[in-house]
């Protein structure tokens, strides 16, 4: 059988910015052939050309984007330069990252059947679609609620649903789950796997979800450089760590794992689940008996917490908040944030954890209780001041962007704060270059790329020097080394001394950043603690659909064999099985170590080039040989 | 939180069920016999029939109550300004140099205030229990063309949208110490020029992903009769309901003729 999709040497460059630029190429020779019934996850930076090759898919590119287009994309035996885009709708479907701008319809059923009307297919064979489609992605009940009115997850299955019910073979999607909470994640992902395996559809999906991809998908293809950089199975491509790490691009958490571990110890091991990992290491704790060894002494707590201050940064005492329509957001919400904390604000969608941010910086005022930032009750203070005191970061940077330039935009903080202008544009120089900006400083920040736009905003508000920092999921779709950029920003600020509060559901950055983890579930707090308290704590977990980050959970299962079940990091799963490894070595000193340690203790003490993660424990050491 | 702009109240009643093309026949219809009949008579008997039809349609207390809220200002304006403007003949019970309050402009002060009630009524018994999509179906259905009906509906599916991102743009701006609790008017304006120029990027970005969404599902394909999913179908209780209209409307027509 031909293979579904046929990309022959495609090179795709859109129109350029400015007139008189040359268009600068975005794929630059790709060629690919997926097969039915291929469940093919697209990697790559942000910018690396995933969402040009997605709309290639369907004739978007060229015929709504404009550009460049050489090369032949071949869909089921129709070439997408000789077909307009709502023909070929009728053999790919497409779903777009923001679930808002692709659901045009008010009632669920109608949205779905919206396709199906386009193609003029008779009303009952819609009705029998709709069910199907709806059904398909376990949203059988929904067919008359108001699309306004659904969560992330939801309106992205309904977005799906939509595409199912034109009956297409294949389904591309462009990073659908970079906005969801883990549940709307998960429940994407599950209705993808079913539609391969149920109805043998061609799923492509790009996405930066490298977790999710190694358990549901069959291949993985990484762009890099407008080239496919790697191709093949998950198990494959993810084995290439150091160079998907070179790329930015990064690989699961286990992959990583494998990678260091290999580099510590000299011994091979390679893994990219946490079911792999425990069998390979458990293989080895076995063969050396490292239950037997004495258990090493609990550790003290090893995050740096802070000490309750004579005033905190923020006091929020006893807030509820009811908006007009009557929704109760928060409920008897009381916290204090210390100076120099690094909070991160738990809770799936919905939570409130958004509701309560903007009462800290006075954009929402509390309904009963109050809330004082550096003594100043948010109530009687104008919102302007407060943002000399806290900064917000928000979801979507395209809010707080408005500057004809990236500098001015920069400078925009400093100046509201009406300072002298020499050290407004020392400000922005500052910013300019901590946050590579430089060679972009006169360009319009709404004309860069997404992760770019992400940077600016940040540098703008970092500019400002507020005391307190708040941001609100801000890695969402940005990719593993703008990530670790952005974080390694953040962790500078917070080095400083000063507060940082972090709205997010990756539980990575929770374990390598946060001193302190606040879970909000319907409006109220959950749970408030260290980070290694809450890991220890399933029903939390479970209650706020919150999963532990896989090396942790590796931990705990190796429990039995001397790994500190509170391990948070790579560094400190690494550091702690070397000094498994290496008190096994001591007692046993006749046996061959060799088989042990692999190599002299002396060359492996820690692990070369980039460290995975730069948490401040390592440095400390406290879970070091 | 986003205003919410979908007026529609899910219920399951008769009067939810009627055809939006009757429900749009009943608008007309009383609106003309509003003023078909200038007494005030008939305007409350209008806004008798509504607040039986709200009763009916099971809408709650709170939200009838948010229309005379929402009119009452204008009506207490409209009432004052033709009692002391009005200028009509009987009897003067209060006069200021030129100005008469007189019985006949005050009666015609409460004709066009409870007209203006009666109308309100009219309409929001309408957009309470008519759900947008099958408004602009009905639209649609009386021969409005099918590109300007869709338009509509994007308009009215992407309102609250639009004022979300607005209040989402205005807090982020905020956030960056914007100060839009300014005092004066011509402050406040300029100062709105980031959070409108931030909205207008983000506006066109959704746009231009938008045309794209509509593209990808088929829209505008070649060679195809656009089809209907849930066409609109004249039910027994439809051609009652027309009929009782027509009824009163002739009946409405002979009265004031004859």
């Amino acid at each position: 059988m031909p293979p579904d999709i046929h990309i022959h040497n495609l090179f795709y460059a859109y129109p350029p910015l400015r007139e008189g630029d040359e268009a600068v190429p975005v794929l630059n020779g790709i060629n690919l052939q997926i097969a039915r019934g291929e469940f093919v996850a697209l990697l790559g930076r942000v910018g690396a050309g995933k969402t040009t090759l997605c709309l290639a898919l369907n004739g978007l590119a060229p015929h709504a984007t404009g550009g460049v287009f050489r090369g032949d994309v071949t869909i089921l035996g129709q070439n997408t330069k000789r077909c307009t885009v709502p023909d070929l709708a009728r053999s790919v479907g497409l779903v777009f990252q923001d679930p808002e701008s692709q659901i045009v319809q008010m009632r669920v059923e109608d949205e779905v059947a919206f396709g199906c009307e386009n193609l003029g297919i008779a009303p009952a064979e819609i009705a029998e679609r709709v069910a199907w489609a709806l059904a398909a992605v376990g949203l059988s009940d929904y067919r008359e609620r108001s699309s306004l009115l659904l969560s992330g997850g939801e309106k992205q299955r309904v977005a799906i649903a939509a595409m199912l019910a034109m009956r297409p073979q294949v389904l591309v999607l462009d990073e659908p789950t970079a906005s969801l909470d883990p549940a709307g994640k998960s429940a994407v992902f599950r209705v993808l796997a079913e539609l391969r395996d149920r109805h043998e559809m061609t799923i492509v999906m790009a996405t930066q979800e490298l977790e999710r991809i190694v358990r549901f998908a069959d291949r993985v293809v990484v762009l890099h450089e407008g080239q496919i950089g790697l191709d093949g199975p998950p198990q494959e491509v993810f084995s290439q760590v150091a160079r998907l790490q070179e790329w930015g691009i990064g690989a699961p958490q286990m992959a990583e794992l494998g990678q260091l571990l290999t580099q510590r110890t000299g011994r091979p091991h390679r893994f990219i689940t946490v079911a792999d990992a425990y069998h390979d290491l458990r293989r080895q704790a076995r063969k050396l008996h490292l239950d037997r060894l004495r258990k090493p002494s609990p550790d003290a707590p090893s995050r740096r917490v802070s000490h309750p201050a004579d005033r905190p940064q923020i006091a929020v005492r006893a807030i509820s908040h009811v908006y007009p329509d009557g929704a109760v957001a928060l409920k008897n919400v009381s916290l204090e944030i210390s100076p120099g904390e690094f909070v991160a604000l738990l809770g799936p969608n919905g939570s409130g954890k958004t509701t309560l941010a903007k009462h800290l910086n006075g954009l929402l005022k509390p309904t009963t209780g109050s809330v004082c930032v550096e003594g100043r009750d948010t109530r009687t203070t104008r919102i302007a001041a407060l943002a000399r005191l806290v900064g917000y970061a928000f979801q979507n940077p395209d809010h707080q962007i408005f500057a004809p330039t990236v500098q001015e935009e920069i400078a925009f903080g400093p100046r509201m704060q009406e300072l002298p202008r020499a050290i407004v544009a020392q400000r922005v120089a500052e910013a300019l270059e901590r946050f590579r900006l430089i060679p972009y400083a006169d360009l319009p920040p709404a004309l860069l790329g997404f992760g770019q736009r992400r940077q600016v905003a940040l540098a703008a508000i970092i500019a400002a020097q507020p005391m307190t920092l708040i941001l609100d999921e801000p890695t969402g779709g940005l990719d593993w080394r703008s990530q670790q950029e952005f974080m390694e920003v953040v962790a500078g600020f917070h080095t400083l001394g000063r507060t940082v509060v972090l709205i997010t559901h990756d539980m990575r950055l929770v374990a390598e950043y946060a001193t302190r983890a606040v879970v909000l579930l319907a409006g109220e707090v959950l749970f408030d603690g260290t980070p290694q308290d809450l890991f220890s704590r399933p029903e939390v977990l479970d209650q706020a659909g919150l999963a532990l980050p896989p090396v942790t959970r590796l931990a705990r299962r190796l429990d039995k064999y001397g790994i500190a079940a509170d391990i948070l990091t790579l560094a400190q799963f690494a550091a702690a099985w070397h000094a498994r490894l290496t008190a096994r070595a001591r007692r046993k000193p006749n046996r061959s170590t060799g088989g042990v340690l692999g190599r002299p203790r002396r060359e492996a003490p820690r692990p070369k080039g980039r460290v995975l993660s730069r948490s401040k424990d390592e440095a400390q050491g406290q879970h070091g040989a | 939180m986003a205003p919410n702009f979908d007026l529609y109240l899910r219920r399951d009643t008769a009067i939810h069920r009627l055809d939006p093309r009757v429900k749009l026949a009943f608008v007309v219809d009383a609106t003309l016999l509003t003023f078909l009949w200038p007494s005030i008579g008939t305007a409350a008997t209008m806004i008798g029939v509504c607040v039986v039809g709200f009763w009916r349609a099971r809408i709650p207390a709170a939200h009838v109550t948010r229309i005379f809220r929402l009119v009452a200002p204008l009506m207490v304006m409209v009432f004052a300004l033709t009692a002391i403007f009005g200028q009509g003949t009987g009897e003067v019970w209060i006069a200021v140099g030129p100005l008469a309050v007189t019985a006949n402009s005050l009666t015609r002060g409460a004709l066009l205030a409870l007209r203006l009630l009666a109308l309100a009524t009219i309409a929001f018994l309408w957009l309470f229990t008519t759900d947008q999509a099958t408004m602009v179906r009905g639209f649609v259905a009386l021969g409005l063309p099918y590109e300007w009906g869709l338009t509509l509906a994007l308009a009215l599916r992407y309102l609250p949208l639009f004022a979300a991102l607005f209040e989402q743009v205005r807090d982020a701006q905020q956030a960056r110490g914007l100060d839009l609790e300014q005092q004066s008017f011509r402050g406040r304006l300029q100062a709105y020029r980031p959070v409108l120029i931030a909205l207008m990027i983000s506006a066109l970005r959704n746009s231009e992903h938008l045309g794209w969404a509509l593209e990808a599902r088929a829209l505008g394909a070649q060679g195809v009769r656009r089809s209907t999913f849930r066409p609109l179908h004249l039910r027994p209780n439809d051609v009652i309901a027309l009929a009782i209209l027509g009824a009163a409307f002739c009946a409405g027509i002979a009265l004031r003729v004859l």
